[in-house]
């Protein structure tokens, strides 16, 4: 049942949504041990969230945290077990075909297509099962190919493309029925650094910024979530670890920020309770450190300073952001995630 | 009428699939053409005479010709589904189709179109080299009854494929009830021999499936021009095994779909 008020400014809405996989247990299972209850997974554990729309939303987390199988939801693969999704203030266990026109799903599957049909078939015919008639398929079509820049490879067979095209090709496709709002299944995963950045620009300005489209996308990659989202949330295990801008994620956690300096002419690395140094290399005279400097708003500036006066000159300094793991282990401990 | 287009978008599809492959058309009309050829020199080492019980007062040359076409029939109707489900599942094409707004009915069932539409063509072309090179007689007054027995027998045989599709989605794999029926209609429907040449105990298994009434039913009208109201016996079982075979399957489909998303193996294989 949707509410005339979400519909206006929230794209997607979730309230205690759960989906618990009861794993269907083997024949062999079966006769040995009759009556044993069969054993469930949670993916999803009563997630609540809510997507305003135009943004770009990050669901950020390692294999197995649950992203894959809220997007599934979304789009109408998978019933939630408990709780509710609404998109465009519909309910999609409700009305899931009214809910996959407002949608657009990507994976990063890229064997999703006809490969003996060329670019321009394949997303005439996915036009056609969006519900666009043959002249609207055709025209998305040859607009979408020109948008992703592939006119000139519209009319090869799509086993003949490179994977940066098969997956520019998977978005021109969600984008098909020119829906509000687009989930993105990892879309970077098997693309190398260059082809990945021009897809996030791409992301970012061409759908995000110019069409206004609302972007749910799925990552574990931290740094590209802090480049694309304007908020996140962390999931792990199906669990929301935290929620909120990548700066509010990342602020309250305990622990250190991590820094590469390279400083010349340093005498002796200045020493504090607050920071750690540790060389890496020596170079003559100039030195690459890294440092792990406490998150007390005035250390990192002290640090700079000490080095100063230690007759040093920076080179260079640059922040490490930390990997996915490390902000996991920041946010709960293993023992603390590994549960009861 | 939208949903009509939407299947004729997947003929369109599976179309252009089929001409990618340059020589697919000429070998299968090849095949069709030798396998013709291999029965009717197998006819000619069985000579058995058209007196013979259940042959129908035909020679059994024609008696075999009815009963190879009609098998494509069986096998497209019983396999399609459910092959199509697991191939487009594998390909990870099914998963795209579903985050549309096209049903899993249409899509199941687009997919399955071209190959019945080939199997047409198929048994159209088992029909016409046996008319053209091996003088079969093939009445063409009795065109309208026989295109209703063959649409009864495809619809009964399509609440078997549709079961078939629902395991395919719900168990991963191949059901048993296809490789069942398909095995018996090949050993006692009466495709290659009558069964009323076989043991009883045999032969007697003949009466519970579709295919033993539709071959009875097409070679009366299409080699003996038989009147529809001899038909019509057999044409009545026909509907009644459409009638159970068909909700049926469609029953057993939406369960396996409904029991799919919840434990979220649509796509998986």
């Amino acid at each position: 049942m949707g509410h005339a008020g979400e519909a206006v400014s929230v794209a997607i809405l979730t309230e205690r949504l759960t989906k618990v996989y009861v794993k269907r247990r083997s024949l062999r299972e079966i006769a040995a041990r009759p009556f044993r209850r069969a054993e469930r997974v949670t993916a999803l554990a009563e997630l609540s969230l809510e997507t305003r729309a135009g943004e770009i939303f990050g669901l950020l987390g390692p294999n197995g945290a649950g992203k894959t199988t809220f997007l599934k939801i979304l789009a109408g693969l998978i019933l939630p077990t408990a709780g509710r999704a609404l998109v465009g203030g519909i309910d999609v266990a409700r009305d899931d075909r009214a809910v996959k026109r407002s949608i657009g799903f990507v994976t990063s599957d890229e064997r999703s297509f006809y490969w003996r049909l060329t670019g321009r078939e394949n997303l005439e015919f996915f036009g056609r099962l969006y519900g666009l008639s043959a002249a609207q398929a055709r025209s998305a079509g040859r607009s979408l190919l020109r948008v992703m820049e592939m006119e000139s490879l519209a009319d090869r067979q799509f086993m003949a493309y490179s994977t940066g095209m098969k997956q520019r090709l998977a978005i021109a496709r969600a984008l098909l029925h020119d829906p509000p709002v687009l989930c993105l299944d990892e879309p970077t995963r098997s693309l190398d650094p260059i082809a990945a950045k021009h897809l996030r620009r791409f992301v970012i300005e061409r759908l995000n910024r110019e069409r206004g489209k609302t972007i749910l996308l799925a990552t574990h990659n931290l740094q590209e979530a802090e480049e694309m989202c304007g908020r996140l949330v962390v999931l792990d295990r199906g669990r929301v670890l935290r929620q909120g801008s990548v700066a509010e994620i990342t602020a309250g956690l305990p622990g250190k920020d991590r820094y590469v300096l390279i400083v010349s002419g340093l005498v002796s690395p200045p020493a504090d309770p607050r920071w750690t140094l540790e060389v890496e290399r020596r170079d003559g005279a100039v030195v690459r450190m890294s440092a792990a400097v406490d998150r007390d708003g005035r250390a990192f500036s002290d640090l700079l300073r000490a080095l100063l006066e230690g007759r040093g000159t920076i080179v260079s300094c640059a922040r490490r952001e930390p990997s996915l793991q490390e902000v996991f282990d920041m946010m709960a401990p293993d023992e603390e995630r590994s549960g009861p | 009428m939208s949903t009509l287009r939407t299947l004729l978008v997947f003929l369109k599809r599976d179309f252009l699939i089929e001409v990618s492959y340059r020589t697919s058309f000429l070998m299968q009309a090849f095949g069709i053409f030798f396998s013709v050829l291999i029965w009717y020199f197998v006819s000619r080492v069985v000579n058995a005479p058209s007196t013979t019980p259940g042959l129908e007062g035909v020679d059994y040359f024609s008696y075999v010709l009815l009963g190879l076409a009609l098998l494509h029939y069986l096998s497209s109707a019983m396999m399609s589904f459910g092959g199509k489900v697991r191939s487009e599942q594998m390909t990870g094409t099914l998963e795209a189709m579903l985050v549309t707004p096209t049903s899993i009915g249409t899509i199941v069932l687009g997919s399955s179109l071209w190959d019945f539409l080939l199997t047409s063509i198929k048994v159209i072309a088992y029909l016409a080299i046996g008319r053209l090179f091996f003088h079969v007689v093939i009445r063409l007054d009795s065109l309208l009854p026989a295109l209703l027995i063959i649409a009864l027998t495809v619809l009964a045989f399509s609440g078997i494929g549709i079961l078939s599709a629902a395991f395919v989605l719900y168990l991963k794999r191949g059901d048993p009830i296809t490789f069942l029926v398909a095995s018996a209609s090949a050993l006692v429907g009466g495709v290659f021999y009558p069964p009323e040449d076989m043991p009883v105990w045999l032969g007697g298994w003949s009466r519970f499936l579709p295919i033993t009434y539709a071959l009875r039913a097409l070679r009366r009208a299409l080699l003996r021009g038989s009147r529809f109201a001899d038909l019509l016996p057999d044409i009545r079982i026909l509907m009644l095994f459409v009638a159970v075979l068909l909700p049926l399957g469609i029953f057993a489909f939406r369960f396996a779909v409904r029991k799919a998303r919840q434990e979220g193996s649509l796509v998986q294989y």
